[in-house]
């Protein structure tokens, strides 16, 4: 049919854009703070840091998830792990059981550290719930390897599941293509990595812990590379590809958060930032490392904020559900939607009522 | 299966004249949340053509769950909530859905909508003692699925004054929208997203030049 109409969604924005990306950073910094203790460093601080602040942000991401929905008590209905046979094409049933899979084998990961560490036997409620399970933390050191393993491959699933739920979307030509499960996954352990450089360079703050930090910044310049080629990629998918495509084209390279935010201080500066500081070194300064961590950070949520708003849907009218549910939310208009606001009355529902 | 009906609809533009009376005769019958101008089906009212005021010409475009072959909203539906028929027809269970919208967003058509708590309390002030939905959910169109399986037709196309809308059954032959559709005088929308649509139309554009 001939006459297409383009309009962004405001079903799912920035609400969910927190959630996709404390998800990803969450489950990321579960398999990296894992791996690292059992390969390549033992680790305890680390390993309690990275899992309990992952069990903090999937809570955090989960319960605004739970806040989203419509009706809340059928919940129990994706919680229920024979989900994954009864629907086992559904990304969010696989995230749910990921998630819930992951807090559980990462906190028992992280058990007999904690139960050895004065600061949480000490801490009031948390060191007498702790006391109940001091059998959970004897057994967990008994299974240490396999129960890792077990909270590494559920978090990995987590970190993969957020691209994938995005690509399950068919009718928007950004999300519905195999680079955005890689960039949300590149993207993620980017993110967790410069998260746990915060980490060790100001919350555990250990001489020896040179060369892990080291290898951590390392692993992120490159990370952060992979990650200006994918954008590199889509930016050669949108301008040139499907119409929908470069409406998205559009709206991402005339939006300053954009280019400037997310392109700009969330990759290229951080990027040359820890180029500098793998190559010549920063004469022994934590500062610009600790700053290009931060920018990783903020590029990562902007990453998945602009990916949210600038999924174009391409129809032969215009929408009408989407735009009355945007303006239900009262959010600020995305701006394929300005232009739509734009179009003669006769298109809006307003006339069609009045 | 070669019994089985494979629920179709054909929605003629040329026929359309925009009266709405489907919309209100869908409203009725499936209590849609209308004071929040939340709609099962739509009818758009748009100009097409040039820019001269002689090839501008007033077109009506119904639109409606496409309750397709492959439906993406099923697929991406975390609880099984959105499910099909052996028939073709997509419904909503609204005791397993949760409200996760993910059915929203995967929908081509735009045919999904909220039916939240404030609209239950408003639909018993609308409908009164005859409000039959309890629990908020993701609602569609379903083809009227409680008519199809009386005999009758979906409450749009019965309503329809000008025959525009056209319910059969793809498997049977001699069904006059099976036909409409064989003949590739009836087109799908977005074919190309590999949804397998079950709403078809015939276009209203002829070439005049």
């Amino acid at each position: 049919m001939e006459g297409m109409f383009y309009s962004t969604q405001n079903v799912w924005t920035w609400w969910i854009a927190i959630y996709l990306f404390l998800g990803g950073l969450g489950g990321a910094a579960v398999v990296v703070s894992c791996l690292t203790n059992m390969y390549f460093k033992p680790h305890k601080q680390l390993v309690v840091w990275g899992n309990i602040s992952a069990f903090i942000m999937l809570s955090v991401g989960s319960l605004m998830l739970f806040i989203h929905l419509l009706d809340h008590w059928a919940v129990i209905n994706v919680l229920n792990p024979m989900i994954l046979i009864t629907k086992p094409d559904a990304w969010i049933a696989w995230g749910t059981q990921f998630i819930v899979w992951m807090l559980v084998w990462s906190i028992i990961y992280t058990l007999p550290y904690l139960l050895e560490t004065k600061f949480w036997t000490e801490m009031p409620v948390v060191g007498t719930i702790l006391g109940w399970f001091n059998w959970l933390g004897k057994l967990s050191l008994k299974l240490h390897k396999l129960i890792g393993w077990l909270a590494v491959i559920n978090a990995f699933g987590t970190v993969l599941y957020t691209g994938l739920l995005l690509q399950s979307f068919p009718a928007v030509a950004l999300w519905h293509n195999p680079g955005v499960p890689l960039l949300f996954l590149v993207s993620a352990f980017s993110t967790a990595i410069a998260f746990l450089l915060l980490v060790l360079y100001l919350a555990i703050k250990q001489e020896e812990d040179h060369e892990l930090r080291v290898f951590y910044e390392r692993s992120d310049v490159i990370l952060i590379g992979i990650e200006l080629m994918i954008i590199f990629v889509f930016f050669e998918y949108t301008t040139s590809g499907l119409e929908s495509a470069r409406h998205t084209a559009q709206i991402l390279w005339n939006d300053m958060g954009w280019i400037v935010g997310f392109v700009v201080f969330g990759l290229i500066v951080p990027f040359l930032i820890e180029f500098k500081g793998v190559t010549k070194g920063w004469g022994g300064s934590k500062v610009p490392i600790v700053l290009a961590a931060v920018l990783v950070l903020g590029g990562g949520y902007l990453l998945r904020h602009y990916f949210m708003y600038a999924g174009v849907y391409e129809r032969p009218y215009p929408a009408v559900n989407i735009i009355r549910q945007h303006s239900e939310l009262k959010l600020e208009l995305a701006p394929t939607n300005k232009v739509l606001a734009l179009l003669p009355s006769h298109y809006s529902m307003a006339s069609k009522l009045g | 299966m070669a019994n089985t009906p494979h629920y179709a609809m054909v929605i003629d533009l040329n026929t359309c004249v925009g009266c709405n009376a489907c919309m209100a005769a869908c409203a009725l019958e499936n209590q849609t949340p209308v004071w929040d101008n939340k709609w099962r089906t739509y009818v758009h009212d748009m100009e097409i053509g040039t820019s001269t005021d002689d090839d501008v010409r007033r077109r009506f475009f119904p639109r409606l769950c496409n309750h397709c072959d492959n439906p993406p909203c099923m697929s991406v539906c975390p609880t099984g909530a959105t499910h099909k028929l052996d028939n073709g027809i997509v419904l909503v269970d609204d005791e397993l859905c949760m409200g996760c919208r993910a059915c929203v967003m995967a929908c081509p058509y735009d045919a999904r909508y909220d039916v939240t708590s404030d609209d239950l309390e408003q639909g018993d002030k609308f409908f009164g003692e005859l409000h039959y939905r309890t629990r908020p959910s993701v609602d569609k169109c379903s083809f009227c699925a409680h008519r199809v399986m009386r005999g009758l037709k979906p409450a749009c196309v019965e309503t329809c004054v000008g025959s525009a809308r056209m319910f059969g059954d793809l498997n049977d032959p001699n069904d006059e929208v099976a036909k409409l559709v064989k003949t590739g005088v009836a087109k799908p929308l977005m074919a190309h997203l590999g949804t397998g649509p079950n709403v078809f139309y015939i276009s209203d554009i002829e070439r005049t030049t």
